[in-house]
């Protein structure tokens, strides 16, 4: 016989709602998640461990309690039942095997979770509680509901044979190792790291995981933990990939001293394949596209590679570099911001701005003289005076012309406190 | 008013006529773009990348002097996020090495290597390296570059210059209104037609 408990703690946030779960997987190896605040367990087999259900219901809620909770916990032949008896008034509510049925008779339909469209249908017939969904005819549910009718009926009658979606904690994908003796040299420490790195990408694959990031943790000789953390472009499980983007990232941040544990953690995701459409570019692995960026940023500097993202403000250069990832998947857009006619001219930006030296003749801009570009002005536009952030410990005011030299350069000017700048090139 | 040059289309203001050329550079694999600075160069190349990410593409660009500006590049068309933007702060030979990575990763759709107004030398042999990299993965790889650099090893190259600035406001300009410039093809492996000196095509680039 199947004896289910309910235990409901209302109110249950995302942190409160694992908790339960755990309290019960400490009593119960069969736990379903009911939702926020909903455990059921099931009870077979427990009372030699525990003793009565009375007692089993007792060390929950004094398990929950010594966190500061309150619930209620229902006893029932069913989860229906369980559920409904948690709204009982007292703590512990049991209803003893073959009294479902009696005990649920006059429990809302809403105990059953039914989609909008049946919940309206019934309400059409004029069925309201559980009990008059159990008394209406078997044959005629059937006919006009199907087996979701006749499914309904036997929850509202307490029969339920559907055993529970057992919830499982997810893996930690976490790896460690000692080294007593401190190693206070980089490659030995990503040698070690690396075959931490292989452990966890040989764990993922077996439970059909991908890493989107690794945090590696090394516990230094003065007993401080110095950390980082790396991320791929895109979901990986490849050793090789994540050995070098690990590496990397150690080689980036190195320990200032030697290093007596590391510690190597995946953060765990499942990605699913999925077949790519066929107007569908095609994109890099993130295998390769992992260690192609984990050997970019070696060559350049580490915080060069990336994508660019526009920042909220009409600060001239005003952007900020992001990861480049591989989500979201880009579509196909074309007949949208690529229009026939949209040819706009590029700007080569000096990073920093230039000094340059400008001769004025009846105060506009006559002559450029700069490193490596010189040159008469022959025709130019300005100023426009901008300025904003004034709010900020940034703020910026400057005079902007564009110019064009004898040659044809043209050129992006800006006046400031500070003087002449060549803030861009037009090409 | 823009003269016609030969038998040259009408400015390329509705994208007519440009479609062969942008086209041809998309499907050559290695590819240069060579001419002085405000000659339009930098400006066909962010519209070719553009055109990538407008088809669901994704595109890396090595800057080697750090100059692109990514506003002019999203007004332009270019989707930012389906750009990987490796900026080489001014060292031509790691913008070499990136280009040299990049192109043995699969699934870019277009490699860009904007060299600047300096330009320099190329690593000896690179070209035919990235030429045969190219065609192993699918991508077109497009040098920007003041001068011709890589030989024989380009499939097409497309020599830039520029035919007048467009100022707005009579005597007294108010602002620039854009830069007309002059595309022809140097060299085309695959199409010598796209070659002959009485084909060229005018641009008109707004600021």
């Amino acid at each position: 016989m199947t004896r289910i408990a309910c235990l409901v703690v209302p109110g249950a946030d995302e942190r409160t709602r694992r908790f339960l779960l755990e309290v019960a997987l400490a009593h119960s190896p069969s736990v379903e998640d009911g939702g926020p605040g909903i455990v059921y367990l099931d009870l077979r087999g427990l009372g030699a461990l525990f003793g009565s259900e009375r007692e089993i219901a007792r060390r929950l809620l004094g398990a929950i309690g010594a966190r500061g909770l309150t619930g209620h916990v229902g006893i029932a032949s069913s989860r229906a039942g369980s559920r409904f008896a948690t709204r009982s008034h007292d703590d512990i509510t049991i209803i003893p095997p073959g009294g479902d049925a009696r005990t649920l008779g006059p429990a809302p339909l809403a105990l059953l979770d039914l989609d909008p469209h049946m919940a309206a249908r019934f309400h059409r017939w004029g069925i309201r509680t559980l009990g008059e969904l159990a008394d209406l005819p078997a044959r005629g549910l059937a006919e006009r509901l199907g087996d979701e009718g006749s499914e309904l009926q036997r929850l509202a009658r307490g029969e339920d044979a559907t055993p529970l979606r057992l919830w499982t904690p997810p893996p930690v994908f976490e790896e460690s190792a000692d080294c007593p003796w401190g190693v206070d040299t980089l490659d030995p420490l990503a040698d070690l790291a690396a075959s931490l790195v292989e452990i966890l990408c040989e764990r993922l694959v077996r439970h059909g995981f991908c890493a989107d990031a690794f945090e590696w943790f090394c516990r230094l000789a003065d007993r401080t933990v110095h950390e980082g953390r790396c991320a791929p472009a895109a979901p990986l499980a490849h050793p090789e990939a994540a050995v070098a983007l690990v590496r990397s990232s150690l080689q980036a941040h190195p320990p200032r001293m030697a290093v007596e544990e590391i510690t190597l953690r995946a953060s765990p995701v499942r990605v699913i394949a999925a077949q790519p459409r066929f107007d569908e570019s095609p994109r890099p692995s993130p295998r390769q596209l992992t260690t192609v960026l984990t050997r970019l940023g070696a060559l350049a500097d580490v915080h060069g590679v990336g994508s660019p993202r526009l920042l909220d403000t009409h600060r001239p250069d005003a952007m900020q570099m992001t990861p480049f990832t591989l989500s979201p998947s880009p579509l196909r857009r074309e007949g949208r911001g690529m229009t026939r006619g949209s040819f706009f001219l590029a700007m080569h930006r000096m990073r920093p701005p230039r000094p340059v030296e400008v001769s004025l003749t009846a105060g506009l801009p006559a002559h450029l003289c700069a490193a490596g570009l010189t040159g008469r002005i022959v025709a130019g536009a300005g100023p426009w005076r901008i300025s904003g952030d004034w709010w900020t410990d940034t703020t910026y005011a400057r005079d902007e012309w564009d110019v064009e030299l004898a040659d044809g350069t043209l050129c992006r000017l800006a006046r400031d406190a500070r003087g002449w700048r060549l803030e861009a090139i037009y090409d | 008013m823009v003269a016609s040059i030969g038998s040259l289309p009408p400015p390329g203001k509705d994208g007519k006529g440009l479609d062969g050329l942008l086209t041809a550079l998309h499907t050559s694999r290695l590819s240069e773009i060579v001419g002085p600075r405000s000659a339009g160069g930098g400006s066909l190349l962010l519209t070719l990348l553009a055109r990538a990410t407008a088809r669901g593409g994704l595109v890396a660009l090595v800057d080697a002097a750090d100059s692109l500006d990514p506003a002019t590049a999203a007004r332009a068309g270019l989707d930012l996020r389906a750009l990987l933007w490796v900026r080489c702060g001014g060292r031509p030979a790691s913008a070499w090495s990136a280009v040299d990575l990049l192109v043995r990763c699969p699934g870019f759709e277009a490699i860009a290597l904007d060299l600047g107004a300096a330009g320099g030398s190329p690593p000896p042999s690179v070209g035919a390296r990235l030429q045969r990299a190219a065609e192993g993965s699918g991508a077109a790889v497009i040098v920007r570059t003041p001068r011709h650099l890589l030989g024989s090893a380009a499939t097409l190259v497309v020599a830039m210059r520029r035919v007048r600035a467009h100022w707005i406001g009579g005597d007294r300009p108010t602002r620039l209104g854009g830069l007309v410039s002059e595309a022809r093809v140097l060299r085309s492996r695959e199409d010598p037609r796209l070659a002959t000196p009485e084909r060229a095509w005018l641009i008109e680039w707004r600021a």
